[in-house]
């Protein structure tokens, strides 16, 4: 068994339930309090390890709290107690396109939304003619982006994304975006990634996809850990707890 | 320190986004960039009109420099005033309006801030430029001062940003605060000597001795006012041509350490809660 490539440590991530959040002065001033709230805890003590190389998959009911451990698992939130480790680069594909600046043309956009993501000048411009190929955009690369139908700002906004070549990709379901030979495309490009070592946790919705795709996951219902471990069993048991 | 290394490792996103500013304001205009051009001049025009020619204001005779010219002593304060306005009501938004970027992608939030000042700054130096220009024809030797001008573009850079800094983060939960800043803008024009000369605050503040019995003057509650320096200093450098008094920019430095610190102290602190309070 090789290290671990993310260890996440008793994770608990509160949210404030304002019943009235008071956003402006006035009412701070008037009422001499910020706001009045009720604690939520979206993950209580989750903790599990992802091993290098392994894709890992984070499965639930709507609102159990994988988001949420997907958003921690990016540094988009930062956990209440507890914390996550990492070893190596991690890169996170959340929304495709985020950060695109619509006047811009796609060959802009590109350098722009790549350093978004984390990748240097040099790294876009070795990985430029891959990106403009796989997303099939060529002829309007100098067009703005706003110009693009929906599925070539989408398709642009994941070339670019699968191209950072993190040593940990953390993805929510976005690899069901474009048409279904983009679709074949990028599972493709998605299980070369895979083959080359790295370290993959998504969250997703069908079960299919997990068994074919995931090593480990984790089931979390309610904020809570149900269970981790080889795919093929979390999922026997979380399948079993729906029927 | 890692908040400093972190930043560090991000300029290359904080000249793309920069770049993003720059280019993608002036996008489909026939005249382009010159259209920063435009602002300054019209204000330079309707202000000129009415303060020297209607007003008539004591003339303003650059010691050494002998220049006597309403129209260019009033853009020597103009200018820095309308940069520092600029980074001010557009940066106090910067990360309300870049909220949906915010919540999906990690990246360190102050470059939000820092690109749009970039931005800001640029617009800066080319309305400078023009005026250096302006001001060697009409007989200011103004090239030797260059290099303290452009220091001094700098300092007063990085104290507008540590303004904006955490006006930004303040905005986040008091979304007030923008329409509150553009009405304390207008005062704060007002209140700092950019169309008049501070010569005539001094007269009156003579004629009215200590306020309430003390020894504080009007005068010493008009200078509290951290531009005040700022447009001194860029005064004497540009028009006057001589260096600037040594009090005047300890305090201007002082200021920036202060406003730049908080700002940036602002962001340290409050940087990781951002995506949820949005």
């Amino acid at each position: 068994m090789s290290d671990w490539a993310v260890r996440v440590n008793d994770v608990s991530k509160r949210f404030r339930l304002y019943h009235e959040r008071n956003q402006t002065l006035k009412s701070a001033i008037l009422r001499g309090k910020t706001s009045k709230h009720e604690d939520f805890w979206a993950l209580k003590d989750i903790s599990f390890d992802v091993i290098e190389g392994h894709t890992h998959g984070l499965i639930g009911s709507n609102g159990s709290g994988k988001s949420t451990l997907l958003k921690c698992l990016a540094k988009i939130y930062w956990p209440t107690s507890g914390s996550i480790e990492y070893r190596g680069r991690m890169a996170s594909l959340l929304e495709v396109g985020s950060g695109f600046h619509l006047e811009l043309s796609g060959r802009e956009n590109i350098y722009l939304n790549g350093s978004i993501l984390g990748m240097s000048k040099k790294e876009i411009d070795s990985k430029f003619d891959e990106i403009v190929d796989f997303s099939g955009v060529e002829r309007f690369l100098d067009q703005p982006v706003k110009n693009y139908s929906s599925g070539m700002y989408v398709r642009l906004g994941f070339s670019i994304a699968i191209n950072v070549d993190p040593d940990i990709l953390v993805v929510d379901e976005v690899l069901s975006v474009g048409d279904e030979e983009f679709q074949r495309k990028s599972f493709q490009k998605f299980l070369e990634f895979k083959k080359r070592g790295k370290t993959v946790i998504l969250v997703t919705h069908t079960m299919p996809v997990v068994k074919d795709i995931c090593d480990t996951v984790t089931w979390i219902n309610n904020g809570e850990m149900m269970h981790t471990g080889p795919a093929a069993d979390v999922v026997k048991k979380y399948q079993s707890s729906i029927d | 320190m890692s908040y400093l290394k972190e930043i560090w490792h991000s300029r290359e996103l904080l000249q793309n986004l920069t770049n993003r500013e720059v280019r993608g304001k002036y996008r489909r205009t026939a005249l382009g960039q010159l259209w920063s051009l435009a602002n300054p001049i019209a204000a330079i025009l309707i202000y000129t009109f009415i303060f020297s020619f209607i007003f008539r204001l004591p003339a303003q005779v650059g010691n050494p420099s002998g220049l006597d010219n309403y129209a260019l002593w009033l853009v020597c304060g103009l200018l820095p005033w309308l940069f520092f306005n600029r980074v001010l009501t557009l940066g106090v938004e910067s990360l309300v309006s870049n909220a949906g970027l915010i919540q999906k992608v990690y990246f360190p939030r102050i470059v939000l801030p820092l690109s749009l000042a970039n931005a800001t700054f640029f617009t800066w130096i080319l309305e400078m430029a023009v005026l250096v220009v302006a001001l060697s024809l009409l007989g200011s030797f103004v090239l030797p001062w260059l290099p303290l001008v452009a220091l001094f573009m700098v300092v007063f850079g990085l104290f507008s940003v540590g303004l904006a800094m955490m006006f930004s983060i303040i905005n986040v939960y008091f979304r007030d605060l923008s329409y509150l800043l553009t009405i304390v803008l207008q005062f704060w024009f007002y209140l700092t000597p950019i169309l008049y000369p501070v010569e005539l605050v001094e007269t009156q503040s003579n004629k009215l001795g200590g306020l309430v019995g003390t020894p504080i003057t009007l005068l010493d509650l008009y200078t509290l006012n951290p531009v005040e320096g700022f447009i001194e200093i860029f005064r004497n450098l540009l028009y006057d041509n001589r260096a600037p008094e040594l009090s005047t920019v300890l305090i201007a430095l002082g200021w920036t350490v202060l406003a730049f610190g908080a700002g940036a102290w602002m962001y340290a602190r409050k940087e990781k809660m951002l995506a949820e309070l949005l």
